[in-house]
């Protein structure tokens, strides 16, 4: 597909969902696709490999086995690109794909002895799934194996190669790297105010390499004093607002933990930090701070000059602590699950092994934790503090997801992209280490599946809200898959800093920039815009569900249920219809009454009136 | 609940610190608190200064009013009647705060100053004055009421009471008796202008005409009615009339009834388009006989089939669990979704729910219905389902059959028909199973209620394929627990024409009346619903017939995307699957690859005929007036979560839950039905023609939809009605006793779980 073709047939539907969207992270199994009903069934023609602006073909290689874990082996042709590999087997009756941007694989090994005649290759996967093909020994011994070039692309990073977001060239009618600025989002929230004010300090990300340039602080503390604060936090991360109530003025403010270390330290600026961050909340004469660790964890970061805000230095504020655990016991948990769920779920004992990985216990003290952050600042009026350790893995999770609860412009699909944008990638989470975009080390300690995590609360609130978001289940499983797919720039580095530095915004393409592109087929029909609905879930293991679509979605058998959306949507059509019938007849009888109002006064159309069609 | 053996100190650590407050004593009563009582109904016993217990936890909170026991229900009425919050459901026959007493599980006293309980049975005695009372009900509230400034002999003599009235000596005493006998006099003129409750279109399968007509429906053309049990000459559990092969004479059937338990002569239930049947049968007992009336009901059955196909048959008794089994699992679900503390029973929720074994039990029935509507449509043959007496397996299994085969039974009168002709009329014990009488504990079992669960699961994954909802089939199960209708008070329609003959009889209700009217089932919704409620039983997305959605005569399907797999594939080539043999174990997970893949490198087993049956109608896309399969791998079966947990608070959504996404598409329709009407309205106005302003005027009479079309007025906020419990409400229903204490910091904390000195250690980094 061309790259100027591409352009303007952006407005049709049709072919704009060829760009390189979910669907084609997943041709072979079409569940994804349910929430994507344009793209129901493909032409044949479809069925060739479609390359990329600047996508270009690095090998072939014919009679290749692929094991179906579902459906058995088939034989077919592979393509690897600098993007994609790319399967193809007409093996059966149906053509049979597969399409894997290469950003997903983690891992790559041959696997089985060398005397074989055989030489089979296993990917595991970042996003639930793992692959195994094989094929027949090299005759030429030179040659290489496809998997070998595989391997070169898949890990751009660790081959001196670059990532593929940086080659591909799609141009979108919107521009989604304009889709988040951070003085109107603070002006849209009222800032600055009386109480707080927009600071430059850390223009050159001098105070804090890894915060964004520009901070919400309050207004009686001078910069001078905010760096006398930064030198008491992990990595300067000092308090700044996230989120301020529109009518209570209580905030919702993230941080780093206080370098207390195991000697009690004090910091009397940090001190007089936080009542100002009080101070500026008229309503309430008190503080939480909401420290994401368990408890133990939170003492044994004293050790290494961390810890956590004494209630006696800190008058006024209650510590409490939200027992979420770390990036680690996070990652082995998500490896878990994936054992129990892929490929195939065993007969028996299927909740108690859900159980076992914890998965949704951690969901669910992540809701729990945000859940009470939006209380305090809601039912409370009360300001509150959040931090973890670092401040950029469970504290993202909370302040946003306590956001989506409190604020229903989070809730629109660009309100989503905003918070996005704003807690998790100007605030620092460490997207390039966690995901390890390009990277062939697989064991790295750093990686883990916190922004996974944070996705799938949201899915959990969708479900309980079914009309409070704007945007669908396919918007939420798109943004996973390109957090991973490498195609887009938006969630490459680690820092706002770094991605000035990358020029990110100027080399590559923001996933805003296709998302917002085509609206509709991320748009949840059921929305309903009620601008005073704080969302308080029942956060409870009775409610949370594991995202089949997303970790089962592999699994053919794991088909979903007959969409409602969809519908709801065939209503929303038969409704604009008989409108127009409508319409049509009451202006043709209005007509025809006008023509004879003399003979009949009591005209018949008074008693019809249109019913309202906003939705 | 209460611990099986109570000594007196450790029940004390139960109970709340004693409570005395002065604050919260009573005003006297302004105003008389009067019971509203039916026809018929009586007061037994009352007391004053009750208060009824709002909350879960153990303090004042609560409604201060008048207990009464009456011979229909325990009712309780507030001295401050709060507004009742609009939308939610109410019924024509009892208050909100009204429990039936057949509703009643277990009625428990308890005296808290003296540490002492006792669940109270039939003419029992009560050795100390109760301080509080405990009811625990069969549609899974527990009510409690407190009686700290009651009178302590009016309190101990209204607890005895209701629990002597809900332990009814005989089916007679039951209260529908008194009631609808009142009832058919005080209604006659009505009825004489109205129409006759024959216009109830649910058939009841009492007469031929009934069985005639879905002979006919099924074009069962080599089948036949058969009236041998007239007066139940033959059988006193089959009905009057059966449907049989029509090669078999009644000669024939007289001589093989004798061999069969409780002489229940093999019926018909259904009839697929292919021509194969579906028959029930009881075991036979005649083991001298056996082989050679087995052979000859066989041949018929295959001599009825068009090409002759051998029937197949399938024990349920050896392949799905006992009624025992079924009734342990109910038990212990109840236990853990409303008696167990909240917090405490979440950490082990998922494990919990499994080990009751509940869903395990509704996806087993599932899965043998799947398999059976498998031989039947994809083997082509006729299915006999066996079972010892007939009476409760094969009636799940039978009603699930023809629910995915024949979408007539997803329509609400078609469902109706179908518990009628499977459960009612195939003799289904339910005065046993449901234990009105209270006399036999062993005979209990929730079987109903399992088919209401299964049927939910269907309704689940295909949620356009029903025309009723599942608000429909869980009131539908509450109404098991009101005697006031003919359905669920009997075991055999021999049992319910004796009695309704003799209650006729007593109730000087003219001969030759029909029972329907004199004694009406529960199909008759709008005995206990007004119109407007009943309309929360309509699906809104239902595709079917009269539906919003048949566009121009022709009914919508689904397109499910096609599936890229096919199911040709058999196997994998032993030469393959190479890569892995012994060795790996010694290696650690994280370096072997191999070890993670390992899964994926058994085999793909060969598919059996049914497997493939399944696999390829999964992959076209689903036609919800054809046949319907249930997905059923485990992670398929769902908790029902409006049934089992609408009366917890503590697992309520506010202002969510699926009720918001029924409350978008009512909206919807209701804008559609609006426009057709107005439609149907102009096309009545040919040229010249004056349109029925009439017929237009009152839409809101007649509408379909709960929620009507939205306004602009509708307010900022989602309504307060619409919670997951919607349209029930938790509040007062749910007053379990917690251990003292409520575990608030454990769940604010969190659990205590799997921390290893590394994940500490680590959590710095």
């Amino acid at each position: 597909m061309e790259k100027s073709g591409s352009v303007d047939s952006l407005g049709s539907k049709r072919s704009s969902s060829r760009q390189p969207s979910v669907d084609s992270l997943s041709r072979d199994h079409s569940e994804l696709k349910m929430i994507c009903f344009q793209q129901a069934i493909r032409d044949s023609d479809k069925e060739e490999l479609q390359l990329l602006p600047n996508e270009t073909v690095q090998d072939m290689a014919q009679d290749v086995t692929y094991f179906c874990p579902f459906t058995g082996a088939l034989r077919g042709t592979v393509t690897v690109t600098n993007y994609r590999l790319f399967f193809k087997s007409m093996d059966r009756d149906s053509t049979f794909m597969l399409d894997l941007p290469l950003g997903v694989v983690s891992r790559v090994e041959r696997i089985g002895n060398a005397s074989s005649r055989d030489v089979s290759y296993g990917l595991v996967c970042k996003d639930v799934r793992n692959l195994r093909f094989a094929h027949k020994q090299m005759e030429d011994t030179l040659r290489k194996s496809i998997f070998e070039v595989l391997m070169k692309f898949a890990f751009p990073v660790s081959n001196g190669l670059q990532i593929f977001a940086f080659e591909y060239g799609q141009v979108f009618p919107e521009n989604g790297w304009k889709v988040y600025d951070a003085l109107s989002e603070y002006k849209r929230q009222g800032i600055p105010n009386e109480s707080w004010r927009i600071t430059k300090v850390n223009d050159h990300y001098e105070l804090c390499d890894t915060y964004p340039s520009t901070l919400a602080v309050p207004v009686n503390i001078p910069d001078e004093e905010l760096k006398r604060v930064a030198a008491f936090r992990a990595k300067g991360r000092i308090p700044v607002l996230s989120w301020i109530h529109p009518e209570s003025q209580a905030t919702v403010t993230r941080c780093s933990q206080p370098m207390v270390g195991v000697n009690g330290k004090r910091s009397k600026e940090d001190e007089k930090y936080l009542q100002a961050i009080m101070d500026a909340n008229a309503q309430s004469h008190k503080l939480f701070i909401f420290d994401a660790r368990p408890s133990v964890n939170a003492a044994a970061n004293k050790m290494k000059g961390g810890g956590y805000e004494s209630e006696d230095a800190y008058q006024n504020a209650e510590l409490v602590f939200l027992d979420i655990h770390n990036i680690h016991v996070m990652r082995e948990s998500l490896r878990k699950l994936k054992e129990v769920v892929y490929p195939n779920i065993e007969d028996s004992h299927w909740l108690s092994n859900l159980e076992s990985t914890h998965w949704l216990e951690h969901i669910k003290l992540i809701l729990a934790g945000a859940l009470r952050i939006a209380d305090k600042v809601e039912s409370g009026k009360t300001s509150v503090v959040v931090h973890c350790s670092d401040g950029w893995d469970r504290t993202a999770q909370l302040t946003s997801l306590s956001m989506l609860m409190l604020d229903g412009y989070y809730r629109t699909i660009r309100g989503f992209e905003v918070l996005l944008e704003k807690e998790w990638l100007s605030f620092g989470h460490r997207f390039q280490l966690r995901i390890g975009h390009g990277d062939k080390n697989h064991t790295d300690a750093d990686r883990s599946p916190v922004f996974i995590q944070f996705i799938d609360c949201v899915w959990q609130l969708t479900r309980q809200f079914p009309a409070a978001f704007e945007f669908n289940e396919y918007f939420l499983v798109t943004i996973l898959d390109h957090l991973y797919s490498c195609l887009f720039g938006t969630f490459l580095c680690n820092s706002e800093q770094q991605r000035l530095k990358e020029e990110i915004p100027k080399r590559t393409v923001s996933l805003w920039s296709y998302i917002n592109s085509q609206l509709e087929d991320f748009t949840n029909p059921l929305y309903v815009n009620y601008s005073n609905h704080v969302l308080f879930p029942a956060v409870s293991l009775r409610h949370l569900e594991l995202w089949v679509g997303y970790y089962i979605r592999w699994n053919p058998r794991m088909r979903p249920q007959e969409p409602i959306h969809q519908r709801y949507k065939e209503l929303l059509a038969k409704r604009a219809e008989l409108q127009k019938r409508v319409d049509e007849l009451q202006r043709e009888v209005a007509n025809r009454s006008a023509s004879s109002a003399s003979e009949r006064p009591g005209s018949p159309t008074r008693s019809i009136t249109p019913v309202q069609t906003f939705v | 609940m209460f611990p099986a053996k109570v000594t007196k100190p450790t029940f004390k650590c139960y109970l709340p610190p004693a409570q005395t407050d002065v604050k919260n004593t009573v005003e006297k009563p302004l105003k008389k608190l009067e019971a509203k009582l039916l026809s018929g109904e009586i007061v037994v016993n009352e007391v004053n200064f009750v208060r009824k217990c709002i909350s879960t936890e153990n303090n004042q909170e609560g409604l201060w009013g008048k207990l009464i026991c009456t011979n229909f229900k325990v009712s309780f009425i507030p001295q401050d009647t709060s507004p009742k919050q609009k939308s939610t459901l109410s019924h024509l026959l009892l208050g909100e705060h009204d429990i039936p007493l057949t509703c009643l599980e277990q009625v428990v006293t308890v005296n808290d100053t003296k540490g002492k309980k006792k669940v109270l049975g039939s003419n029992q005695k009560l050795k100390f004055n109760p301080t509080e009372l405990i009811l625990y009900c069969k549609d899974l509230r527990v009510i409690r009421f407190c009686f700290e400034e009651a009178g302590p002999e009016s309190a101990r003599k209204v607890c005895l009471a209701i629990a002597h009235y809900s332990h009814p000596a005989d089916l007679q005493l039951l209260f529908g008796f008194e009631y609808q006998g009142r009832r058919y006099h005080e209604s006659k003129e009505e009825r004489v202008n109205g129409s006759t409750p024959r216009g109830l279109q649910t058939p009841i399968f009492d007469r031929s005409s009934d069985w005639d007509r879905e002979i006919k429906r099924t074009n069962a053309s080599e089948w036949r009615v058969c009236s041998i049990n007239q007066s139940y000459a033959v059988s006193s559990s089959l009905p009057e009339h059966i449907v049989v092969p029509s090669s078999l004479t009644d000669q024939d059937l007289m001589q093989y009834a004798s061999s069969f338990t409780d002489h229940r002569i093999p019926m018909w239930c259904w009839s697929h388009s292919n021509g194969s049947a579906l028959v029930r049968m009881a075991s036979l007992t005649d083991p001298l006989q056996q082989k050679k009336t087995e052979q000859k009901i066989f041949a018929a059955i295959t001599k009825s089939h068009p090409q002759r196909n051998e029937p197949f048959r399938s024990d349920l008794d050896k392949s799905l669990p006992s009624i025992l089994d079924i009734q342990s699992a109910f038990v212990k679900l109840r236990q853990i979704c409303i008696l167990d503390p909240f917090e405490e029973s979440e950490e082990r929720w998922l494990s919990t729910i499994e080990n009751s074994r509940w869903l395990e039990y509704v996806r087993a029935f599932l899965k043998h219905s799947a398999e059976m509507v498998y031989h039947l449509e994809g083997g082509n043959s006729s299915v006999i389902l066996q079972e010892e007496e007939d009476r409760d397996l094969n009636c799940v299994v039978s009603a699930l059959m023809q629910l995915m085969l024949d979408p007539r039974y997803r329509s609400l009168i078609g469902f109706q028909s179908l518990v009628q002709k499977e459960w009612v009329m195939a003799g289904h014990r339910f005065l046993d199973r449901c234990n009105h009488l209270k006399k036999n504990d062993k005979e209990e079992s929730p079987l109903f209620l399992l088919f209401l669960d299964c049927v939910w699961q269907i309704m689940n994954q295909y949620p356009a394929a029903f025309e009723f909802t599942e608000t429909y089939l869980t009131v539908l199960s509450d109404s098991m627990w009101i005697p006031l209708f003919s359905t669920f008070l009997f075991s055999s329609s021999k049992q319910r024409a004796q009695h309704l003959m003799d209650f006729a009889k007593h109730k000087a209700i003219p001969q030759g009346e029909d029972q329907v009217v004199y004694f009406p089932p529960v199909w008759e919704w709008s005995q206990q619903f007004s119109t407007k409620d009943q309309t929360l039983f309509n699906n809104p997305m239902y595709v079917g017939k009269g539906a919003a959605c048949v566009q121009n005569g022709e009914v919508k399907t689904f397109k499910r995307k096609q599936k890229a797999y096919s199911s040709t594939l058999r196997g994998t080539p032993t030469n393959l699957r190479n890569g892995v043999k012994g060795g790996e174990e010694s290696l650690t997970r994280r370096s072997s690859l191999a070890n993670e893949l390992k899964s994926e490198l058994t085999p793909v087993k060969d598919l059996s005929p049914s497997e493939r049956f399944f696999k390829d109608w999964f992959s076209r896309p689903a036609d919800l007036q054809g046949l319907l399969i249930p997905l059923l791998m485990p992670s398929h079966m769902a908790f029902w979560k409006l049934f089992f947990l609408r009366w917890v608070p503590e697992a309520c959504i506010s202002k969510g839950g699926p009720v918001t996404t029924y409350h978008k598409l009512s909206q919807l329709v209701d804008e559609i039905e609006i426009l057709q009407s107005q439609l149907r309205q102009y096309k009545g106005t040919s040229p010249g023609n004056t349109p029925l302003t009439s017929s237009g005027g009152n839409p809101t009479d007649q509408r379909r939809m709960y929620f009507q079309a939205s306004s602009p007025d509708d307010p900022s906020t989602p309504p307060e009605c619409l919670t997951s419990s919607f349209p029930f409400t938790p509040t007062g229903n749910l007053s379990r006793r917690t251990v003292q204490g409520t575990p608030i910091s454990k769940f604010l904390n969190g659990a205590r779980i799997w921390l290893s000195t590394e994940t500490l250690a680590n959590d710095t980094v």
